[in-house]
């Protein structure tokens, strides 16, 4: 049974406003599933529509078996749920506020005791549980944010842009916390804008854009599915080996146009060609001066999908941005 | 069942935050109602000079208004909160999670009882001082559950415009429909002294049983004949405002 | 020096042209001060109204005749208020910043928004009178005497307004001047707004005779009630002018300062 299932769920809003167009997607029980796509595409209204927030206008969707609209309670029961705005109430502890999630949830207050040290200890947060939550930085609400989504100890955790406007230490700390909870068996669908987040933490990502689901599948299959890995070299001795790297170059795969002095070539076989690239170079005595290996990104899969980039919209050629 | 009851008690423990944790916050509360009902009593206080006004004391007939104005603030605070809540997106965490809708109403409305008690102590004490009337002992509890009963239902009248327009700035509507409910009774004056179009609202507005119950030890007997219409009529006024608030907070998923 | 203040003045004329022709143009931002007192002067006149029957109160025709001035004046003041409130919320914001910082005197910019808090004053005290004359009140002394009206409620306006602008240049935080809202109706409540003064109650009733406030109520008051007295009339102008000069120097003080923290 799988964790979440959506049939051509939509969401229109009033004044014709189309949030959400038809989405059909699948996430099996124990996976993480990347919702990647820009501001505006759809992601946190999609998911305050599972998360019983919102009703859809159009199509259906279960969550841990329960349906969104006509079992809400069921479902309520068995999801976490961190959003975008970390919901959190300034005036209360972090203890507190892991304990008003476990009475909610129904739970004895022993057992929120109990959660709570577990959690915030889980989170990091032992030492700051006592103090306000007002006092905490953006790392740590994000990370109570979390504990208090985890207090149900649920099938299926709703995470919406848990790691916007954190910094590179913060961030890393909450993809470790969440991959530590998916081996533990919590299935995870997560939002966000960073296609490194969707790359790095995804099992497999579904991207969206314009209320419509353009692409899904594995991080590598998307990108296999847009180009193969090209390799980026210059030899130390540039003029003189030119050519003959040229023609060993092209027993690897296609041999893109140089550029800058580098040699480039699509890698046929993919990634795992390089070691043999640079063995047959070595055998030339050729002397490889520097090497890159540049893979295809999640936003070459979206510029593919939807002629638009993922991120810096803003900085494109043509001066257009994302709706 | 012992579920919903914890639920509730969490909840106005956390309302009661505002008051414990903020420092100076609760003043304007306690203070305005006091403020206004010395300033109304020291210039309307000679209208009990005319015949037919039954209570020499205008400062005794004027104090259980003063209690029901306070006791409108607190609950339109009830809903301001609520708003602001909403606008933060802390209310999603409520709705989110299993516990039921009427259950989340009732954590949110019956903090306002308890916070009514505030202002309604400060006003007492210092009506007391200006001359009111003791109220004697049942008066006095009569008048404060009064209170408390009008403090849930403005609290639930601000909690269903909180969800019906979502944003802080839908406070003033929250505050002033009170304070008309609350003034166009028998607040200044007896029924057969208010002029005009006044007399025929107050005949008909269900607050002016809620005045008239709660004024009772103040300016004569208690008796149960004056006090069960004005619980009747917050009874009413509850259960219309709780369901036009259950119907809000069900609209919150549909748009 | 004089071709100074000949530009200031220019530019003081051009922003207050401005801020009336705002004012004018969104009627429904008056809405909200306008319709609680009105409200409150509804339920008063129909709650004590039956006040005019007492032998001490002094001849009116009506109790509404009697209050009208009161509610023009809780209107203004309460304009006042909401004027300086704004102003603090643009000063928090740093809008005013973008205004200071151009080549035009500060005082400047500031009177030029009062003259929109004047305009709201004459709005104010044209609503109220229509409200009177829909509901039977004879004005004594006519159309002179509203004329003189419009001219004595949108000059309290403006005091008003220079008061409220003064508290939110010298704090520059609107939670203190929305702090201060209470006090209107403290200081209303010691004046002859709502009620004679010999019917009042000690202590209220000494504080009403010497308030200021309600020698600007009695200069309003008079020509719907009764023929001009010239005394009564002069104190009306004195305190209205003695109540903006305060604000006016407040505000000055409290711009320089700002000037010199660079706030």
């Amino acid at each position: 049974m799988p964790a979440i299932k959506t049939e051509r769920l939509a969401r229109e809003f009033a004044g014709g406003i189309t949030a959400v167009d038809g989405i059909d997607l699948e996430v099996a029980a124990g996976e993480i599933y990347g919702f990647l796509g820009p501001n505006g595409a759809g992601k946190t209204t999609t998911v305050r529509m599972l998360t019983t927030l919102l009703l859809p206008t159009g199509g259906s969707a279960t969550v841990a078996g329960h349906d969104v609209a006509s079992e809400a309670p069921a479902v309520r029961r068995k999801i976490g749920v961190a959003l975008q705005e970390a919901a959190l109430d300034p005036l209360m502890t972090g203890r507190e506020l892991i304990q008003l999630q476990a009475t909610l949830h129904g739970l004895p207050r022993a057992r929120g005791r109990e959660l709570g040290d577990a959690l915030l200890q889980r989170v990091g947060l032992t030492l700051a549980a006592d103090r306000r939550v007002g006092t905490y930085s953006g790392g740590m609400r994000r990370r109570l944010d979390l504990a208090a989504a985890l207090v149900p100890s649920p099938e299926v955790l709703f995470l919406d842009e848990p790691t916007t406007g954190l910094d590179p230490v913060s961030r890393g700390a909450i993809w470790e916390e969440v991959e530590k909870l998916n081996s533990e068996g919590t299935t995870v669908f997560l939002t966000t804008q960073y296609l490194e987040e969707a790359d790095q933490l995804a099992d497999r990502v579904g991207i969206i854009s314009a209320g419509r689901l353009v692409a899904e599948g594995t991080p590598a299959a998307l990108k296999a599915e847009v180009g193969r890995p090209h390799l980026e070299l210059s030899l130390a001795d540039g003029e003189v080996d030119g050519e003959q790297c040229e023609s060993i170059l092209s027993r690897f795969g296609r041999p893109l146009p140089p550029r800058d002095g580098l040699h480039l070539v699509e890698l046929e076989r993919g990634a795992s060609e390089v070691g043999a690239v640079v063995r047959a170079l070595d055998e030339a005595g050729l002397a490889v001066e520097s090497l890159d290996l540049v893979e295809p990104t999640l936003d070459d899969v979206f510029v593919a999908k939807t002629g638009q980039h993922l991120e810096g919209a803003d900085e494109q050629a043509d001066g257009e941005s994302p709706p | 069942m012992r579920a919903n009851v914890e639920t509730v008690r969490a909840l106005v423990r956390r309302a009661m935050n505002e008051i414990t944790r903020v420092p100076g916050a609760a003043i304007p509360g306690v203070l305005a109602p006091t403020i206004f009902f010395l300033g109304l009593t020291a210039v309307f206080g000679n209208l009990t000079l005319l015949p037919g006004f039954d209570s020499e004391s205008y400062q005794s007939f004027l104090v259980p208004v003063s209690m029901m104005q306070g006791a409108a603030f607190t609950g339109a605070a009830t809903g301001v909160n609520l708003a602001r809540d909403i606008e933060a997106g802390w209310f999603d965490r409520l709705l989110s999670s299993p516990a039921p809708r009427p259950v989340l109403l009732a954590g949110l409305v019956l903090s306002a009882s308890l916070r009514s008690l505030i202002p309604a102590t400060f006003l007492l004490i210092v009506a007391l001082a200006v001359g009111a009337h003791w109220p004697g002992l049942l008066g006095l509890i009569v008048a404060y559950a009064v209170t408390m009963m009008m403090a849930v239902v403005a609290a639930t009248w601000g909690t269903s415009l909180a969800l019906k327009f979502r944003t802080q700035s839908a406070a003033p509507l929250m505050q002033v429909g009170m304070l008309l409910l609350v003034l166009t009774t028998t607040a200044y004056a007896p029924l057969d002294l208010l002029s005009g179009w006044l007399q025929e609202v107050a005949r008909v507005n269900p607050v002016t049983q809620v005045v008239e119950a709660a004024r009772q030890g103040f300016v004569g007997d208690v008796t149960w004949a004056d006090t069960w219409p004005g619980l009747l009529a917050l009874a009413g006024l509850a259960a219309v405002f709780t369901f036009f608030a259950l119907r809000g907070m069900r609209r919150m998923t549909i748009n | 020096m004089i071709e100074r203040l000949v530009a200031n003045a220019r530019v003081v004329a051009a922003l207050g042209a401005r801020s009336v022709k705002q004012t004018a143009r969104r009627p429904q931002l008056a809405a909200p001060l306008v319709i609680f007192p009105t409200a409150l002067l509804a339920i008063q006149t129909g709650g004590a109204g039956r006040a005019v029957d007492l032998p001490e109160f002094p001849p009116v025709e009506s109790f509404l005749a009697f209050m009208l001035a009161g509610a023009m004046v809780q209107s203004v003041m309460l304009a006042g208020n909401s004027g300086g409130i704004a102003l603090a919320l643009d000063i928090e914001m740093g809008f005013t910043d973008r205004l200071f910082a151009a080549p035009i005197s500060r005082f400047g910019v500031v009177l030029g928004r009062l003259a929109g808090t004047a305009a709201l004053g004459a709005m104010i005290a044209l609503w109220f009178v229509a409200i009177g004359l829909i509901f039977g009140v004879e004005f004594e002394e006519g159309v002179a005497g509203v004329l003189w009206i419009v001219v004595l409620v949108s000059a309290s306006s403006l005091a008003f307004g220079g008061i409220g602008a003064a508290i939110a240049l010298k704090s520059g935080k609107a939670s203190v001047v929305q702090g201060l809202f209470p006090l209107v109706f403290v200081i209303l409540f010691l004046s002859t707004a709502f009620f004679p003064a010999n019917l009042m109650l000690e202590p209220a009733a000494s504080v009403a005779e010497y308030n200021p406030l309600s020698f600007i109520v009695e200069g309003i008051r008079e020509p719907i009630v009764a023929e001009f007295q010239l005394a009564d009339q002069l104190e009306a102008v004195a305190a209205i002018l003695g109540i903006g000069l305060f604000g006016i120097a407040l505000s000055w003080v409290a711009l320089r300062a700002r000037a010199r923290t660079g706030g």
